[in-house]
């Protein structure tokens, strides 16, 4: 009798678990649901179908006919494909350039600091708030090759003559990638920062007791705390980097003669501003840019294991 | 069974989001009285006198029409939204679009052959072929042209005045041919340090500008062979002759603006704000430059310049399409509610629209006074009553229009379509040619076109499927 009793029980506790489990689920999905939707419609339908459709002839957005490797074909033998690809290298170099060292700087700085350091965060951090292509407009006056262009007003100012600035090919993508720098700096500028806090004092404390100076410090102390996120970042900024669109759109149109044209900014060019004939082929180099990219996020998520055993 | 689990409810996500994305709103083309229902386009989202005039427009069709029912949406036309609400079966029944988008338009199937349509209403032979010409392919008609308008040159009549290029009686000089042209930029740019002239050069617009210049020099773009093939042949000294003369008033007279990056705002702003003297526009267009704050004592326009091969333009404007869904019934209904506006009789209907669009001009201070191209025969009689009342009503000042009204009451010129394939296409190049040729002194127009022609016809010529 008591051990029946003791079976009954058993099962019981099992039923009541199965079913606090059963419930758990349905609640999990259910708060899961409309984020899997959207993902589902927004991200994962269109990147497969895409992906499939870049195989198929397209009437402008309605599928047509299996046309095996020829939107590709047309893509790559596109007589501006090299140079756009090349434009989007030199993006990410002047970018690397540029845009990968001051964020560390002013993270250091700012870590340095010792009044109104909440103060100089938030000011360095505004730029990051302005909306994107208010900001591209700002930059494009800013920029603007006449003496009513901000740069020429100080140009002429120093008694020089006005420059070219964004209709200059040479300068457009520098140019572009200035402002770039600026609109997103600040934010990766608070990771480094926030890892610069996670440094221990008594690290820098022994370093100065050791008789290391401000450089040696940074070396020996700082750089081993922060060079994983260095890394990270350097390979999400070349990903980052290499899908540039709209600035070029509001800035240059991606002239002059196509000197600022990325690889992103063709796919736009075949999908929204080809009259519909080249929906396919737009598919087509999105599944290109996509091939370059899995590379550098497969090396990104091979790294970001390995920082994150380190700590 | 967590697997089978998963399996299921993504299937179960995946039938939800099928049974969504084939949802349309494609309303059923009858309501439960039998009528007729069909939507058009351009519904204002702004209340105003412009709202007020359609919601009275759309209720006096439907009080009129008993057997119809017209439903007003929101969305304008632009190419971007076009083929995504249309493959998705969300455009309204009748749209409003341009002629410089129209061979796109039919091109991808989603606009209604309407031939028959209008010919059971009594259209044949009523509208100006060289307009009819655009909305017209392999013979069939797929557009209900209502606006057009030529290519000539505005004029900012107080930098003219400033650079005393005004004749005694207030009306101002023409410049005959494009040299002369750049000979008045030249003075207005020393009269008043403005620029004399501005050209675009972004957005295709510079190469849909610069076709019509190019053909008064004689070039012809393309042509096509006995077998049906596209050829590019745009790299000719004509052609070369027309770049030349782009890149030589940037390097020899220094007219244009400082920037070379000019896609359509700019072009309308270097304009409406003064900061240069003339343009190449069409008339539509000028009307609409006092949103940038410009009256219309300041505006002036001309007929456009000649080349060497003399005078050719461009016809801009608009026509009305149908969705290539929409029923015989809806394209009737459609075409009624139209002919309340536009139309080839002087209706009660069509008057009062008239009377009310021009008071809506007025009223936002556009310009009134251009006489239009017209979309009719030449006697028909809307176009008489149009031109006497945009002549009873103008704010222009008649002097400053005189030179493009008299013109248009007989052009002696040689009117134009669009180039018939890749048009879009050809005028991205050649924004690039001209962007070139302005921010480089040393660029060779030959040579630049030559790439031109063969990235045109590698890119895209040959490659032709539709």
């Amino acid at each position: 009798m008591n051990n029946e009793q003791k079976v009954d029980v058993k099962a019981l506790q099992k039923q009541m678990q199965r079913r606090v489990r059963r419930r758990n689920n349905i609640d999990a999905w259910i708060l899961m649901l409309p984020m899997v939707l959207i993902l589902y419609l927004f991200v994962w339908r269109p990147t497969v179908l895409g992906g499939v459709w870049s195989f198929f002839d397209m009437k402008a957005y309605t599928v047509d006919e299996f046309c095996g490797f020829d939107n590709f074909r047309k893509v790559i033998t596109h007589t501006q494909f090299l140079p756009m690809l090349w434009n989007t290298v030199q993006y990410v170099f002047w970018s690397l350039i540029i845009g990968f060292l001051p964020p560390l700087f002013i993270a250091i700085m700012i870590n340095e600091i010792i009044h109104f350091k909440g103060g100089f965060r938030v000011l360095i951090y505004i730029p990051a708030v302005i909306p994107g292509i208010a900001a591209m407009l700002m930059w494009y006056f800013i920029y603007y090759p006449d003496q009513t262009g901000l740069l020429n007003m100080l140009l002429g100012k120093l008694g020089m003559d006005p420059y070219t600035w964004l209709n200059d090919p040479n300068f457009a993508i520098i140019g572009i990638v200035i402002f770039m720098t600026w609109k997103g700096f600040a934010g990766t500028m608070l990771l480094y920062y926030a890892s610069l806090q996670g440094v221990s004092v008594e690290l820098y404390e022994a370093a100065l007791i050791d008789g290391a100076g401000p450089f040696k410090r940074l070396w020996h102390v700082t750089r081993p705390a922060i060079e994983g996120l260095l890394l990270l970042n350097l390979v999400r900024q070349i990903i980052g980097v290499f899908q540039t669109m709209e600035q070029p759109l509001a800035m240059t149109g991606g002239g002059p003669n196509g000197a600022s044209t990325t690889l992103s900014y063709q796919l736009y060019q075949y999908g929204f501003n080809s009259g519909g004939k080249s929906t396919g082929q737009a598919m087509a180099l999105g599944v290109i840019i996509f091939m370059i990219l899995i590379v550098f996020t497969i090396f990104y998520f091979w790294l970001n294991k390995k920082v994150e055993s380190r700590y | 069974m967590k697997a089978k689990k998963i399996i299921s409810f993504i299937l179960a996500i995946s039938m939800i989001a099928i049974a969504l994305s084939g949802c349309n709103n494609k309303a059923n083309d009858k309501d439960e009285q039998g009528r007729t229902v069909f939507s058009i386009s351009g519904y204002p989202t702004k209340e105003g006198t412009s709202k007020e005039s359609f919601d009275r427009k759309v209720t006096k069709f439907n009080e009129e029409n008993t057997d119809a029912v017209v439903v007003p949406d929101v969305w304008n036309f632009e190419l971007k939204t076009f083929y995504a609400k249309a493959a998705g079966n969300q455009l309204p029944n009748v749209f409003d679009t341009r002629y410089t988008e129209v061979a796109q338009c039919i091109d991808s199937g989603y606009v209604a052959d309407i031939t028959d349509a209008l010919k059971n209403r009594g259209y044949e032979g009523k509208f100006n072929p060289a307009v009819l010409d655009i909305v017209t392919k392999d013979g069939k008609i797929y557009g209900f042209p209502y606006d057009a308008a030529l290519q000539g040159l505005a004029i900012n009549t107080e930098l003219f005045e400033k650079a005393g290029l005004m004749e005694a009686d207030g009306t101002p000089k023409q410049p005959k041919d494009w040299n002369e042209l750049a000979e008045f930029a030249v003075k207005i740019k020393e009269a008043t340090g403005k620029a004399g002239f501005v050209f675009p050069t972004s957005d295709n617009v510079g190469g849909w500008i610069f076709t019509c210049l190019a053909w008064s020099f004689g070039v012809d773009f393309m042509e096509q062979g006995e077998d049906g093939k596209w050829k590019a042949i745009f790299n000719s000294p004509e052609a070369a002759e027309a770049l030349s003369f782009i890149k030589d008033l940037k390097w020899k007279y220094d007219v244009l603006p400082a920037n070379a990056l000019i896609n359509y705002d700019e072009y309308m702003k270097a304009y409406a704000t003064g900061n240069a003297a003339m343009m190449i526009i069409d008339t539509a267009v000028v009307n609409n430059v006092s949103k940038y704050g410009m009256t219309p004592e300041q505006i002036g326009m001309m007929p456009i310049p000649a080349g060497p091969k003399g005078r050719v333009s461009l016809v801009a404007g608009s026509p009305y399409m149908f969705t290539a869904e929409s029923t015989d019934d809806q394209i009737d209904a459609g075409l009624r509610y139209l002919e309340m506006s536009y139309n080839y009789n002087a209706t009660n209907n069509f008057k009062e629209q008239k009377e009310r669009s021009i008071q809506i001009a007025l009223e936002e201070n556009r310009l009134v006074g251009l006489k239009k191209f017209s979309v009719w025969d030449k006697d028909t009689e809307s176009v008489k009553f149009e031109s006497e009342l945009i002549e009873k009503n103008q704010n222009a000042n008649p002097n400053h229009v005189r030179l493009y009204n008299e013109f248009i009451e007989n052009p002696d010129i040689e009117i134009r379509p669009e180039e018939p394939v890749c048009a879009q296409e050809l005028y991205a190049l050649l924004d690039g040619c001209i962007q070139e040729v302005l921010t480089n002194k040393d660029a060779d127009c030959a040579t630049l076109l030559d790439k031109a022609v063969s990235d045109f016809q590698s890119n895209y010529l040959d490659n032709l499927s539709y």
